[in-house]
């Protein structure tokens, strides 16, 4: 019983895999009549425990960069608040990992977790898709965040130049590490 | 044996915990990042700041300086009348920009050239603690006098040369300090100098996000002539979207470059100082 115990243990340790990234990207749009306005973001790093499906990220705000350097300025400055809070963060998990098979065609899959940006934690639940194909794993994700969730303050004169809802874009390739 | 099975079951447990994930990015700071908007503006209030018109942006700005505030109402404090400064400057990148000036005080056209050398940086690993500008204007003086021959353009010409040495402290406080050498091809008389040093020191305390009190003053190395006033300028920035607003109280002028260093004219004695505004405006080519 004890080896049994023992070699499962180290069996696990062992096994546990992690696959990761450091130059992921995330970018965002947000879209008015008035002006459009996107950064991308290429420092994005990310884990994927493929054992237990659950993963992390972090995205360092002043690594979004933007065609209008004024922009990216007053974004960090203003409305981030990059010098307060340096980093966005996601932990969460896949849904039904268990269950599932990685293969080379593109699935969807279902993720909930904790959301920290500025600051301020929300629980979010996103929908993308993952695939393996060779030795990587990518995976994308689409979804919508609201500035005002997380205590981003829009002052009056700029509303109308800001999306009330900011579309994300998730594009990751992780390898094993 | 049980109490050996827990444990290696909660160790497991704590493998695959979440915050062994997040421990993955611990080796992840050592980006450097370039440290940004030690001013909102090119302009403390009338010195240069270390900041340059950014990367393919086109830079407006527009200075006034107002009448002497001592008439109070009659002329209400000098709004009557105003010395107005013109430039448009423009980054070739974000190191480089040049741009072109022109003073209603003495018709005075200029030409600046401003360079950072190198910028403030952040984050993990070796950081660079201040950045450094150094500045260069030339001003072509066209005031006609009347009754005096012309001048030939050489003696007509000023030259401002300074290295501008900044650093962001925190979000909220930021100062330079400025070395300075001016050069005037022309003096009035024969005590007039030639060269003049003095050493500029500039600050600001950020009150909001959009907002702060900024100020700068230049201190003289070596003597001056008897009429001269160490040039000053107290004034708060107000950032509105694509605008930056400057409102000061100076003793200077003119908002050519070499005039405010130089050639400041008012003080508190007699109440002879001047209201004044700066205005920015960022267009992306």
């Amino acid at each position: 019983m004890k080896k049994f115990v023992l070699t499962l243990y180290l069996l696990q340790v062992l096994v546990a895999q992690k696959y990761i990234t450091r130059n992921g990207s995330v970018s965002f749009f947000s879209e008015t009549p008035i002006e459009d306005i996107r950064a991308l973001n290429k420092q994005t790093s990310c884990v994927l425990d493929i054992n237990t499906g659950s993963f992390a990220f972090q995205v360092p705000i002043r690594g979004f960069m933007f065609k209008n350097a004024l922009m990216q300025e007053h974004f960090n400055e203003n409305y981030m608040e990059s010098h307060d809070f340096p980093k966005a963060t996601f932990r969460g998990g896949i849904e039904n990992w268990l269950d599932f098979k990685l293969s080379k065609q593109s699935q969807d899959i279902s993720v909930k977790g904790a959301l920290t940006i500025h600051g301020v934690s929300k629980k979010i639940s996103v929908s993308g898709t993952i695939l393996k194909d060779r030795d990587q794993i990518k995976g994308v994700a689409f979804f919508d965040i609201s500035p005002s969730h997380y205590n981003i303050k829009i002052p009056r004169v700029v509303r109308d130049k800001i999306a009330k809802t900011i579309q994300i874009s998730v594009n990751v390739k992780l390898e094993e590490r | 044996m049980r109490f050996f099975t827990i444990i290696c079951f909660i160790t497991i447990g704590l493998t695959f915990s979440q915050d062994e994930l997040m421990d993955f990015f611990d080796d992840n700071s050592q980006e450097l990042f370039p440290v940004i908007a030690t001013f909102k503006a090119t302009r403390v209030v009338n010195m240069q700041s270390v900041e340059l018109p950014r990367q393919k942006t086109l830079e407006f700005m527009v200075q006034h300086r107002f009448g002497s505030i001592k008439n109070g109402f009659y002329d209400l404090f000098g709004l009557d009348e105003a010395v107005v400064h013109y430039d448009l400057k423009y980054g070739i990148s974000d190191k480089i920009a040049f741009g072109l000036g022109r003073s209603s005080w003495r018709k005075t056209y200029d030409f600046m050239l401003k360079i950072k050398l190198f910028n403030q940086t952040q984050g993990g690993g070796k950081t660079v603690p201040f950045s450094l500008v150094v500045f260069s204007n030339v001003g072509v003086d066209t005031y006609r006098e009347d009754g005096r021959t012309p001048n030939k353009i050489s003696s007509k010409m000023k030259y401002l040369n300074q290295f501008i040495l900044g650093r962001k402290f925190n979000s909220r406080f930021s100062a330079q300090i400025s070395p300075s050498w001016v050069h005037k091809n022309l003096v009035s008389t024969n005590l007039d100098k030639h060269d003049l040093f003095s050493v500029g020191l500039g600050g600001r305390i950020k009150l909001t996000n959009r907002s702060s009190i900024n100020g700068d003053y230049f201190f003289p190395i070596g003597n001056r002539a008897n009429h001269y006033k160490a040039g000053w300028g107290l004034g708060c920035d107000i950032e509105t979207g694509g605008h930056v607003f400057q409102l000061m109280i100076t003793n200077s002028r003119g908002g050519y470059e070499g005039s405010y260093i130089e050639d400041a004219t008012g003080s508190f004695d007699n109440k002879n100082i001047f209201l004044g505004f700066n205005i920015t405006r960022s267009f992306t080519l």
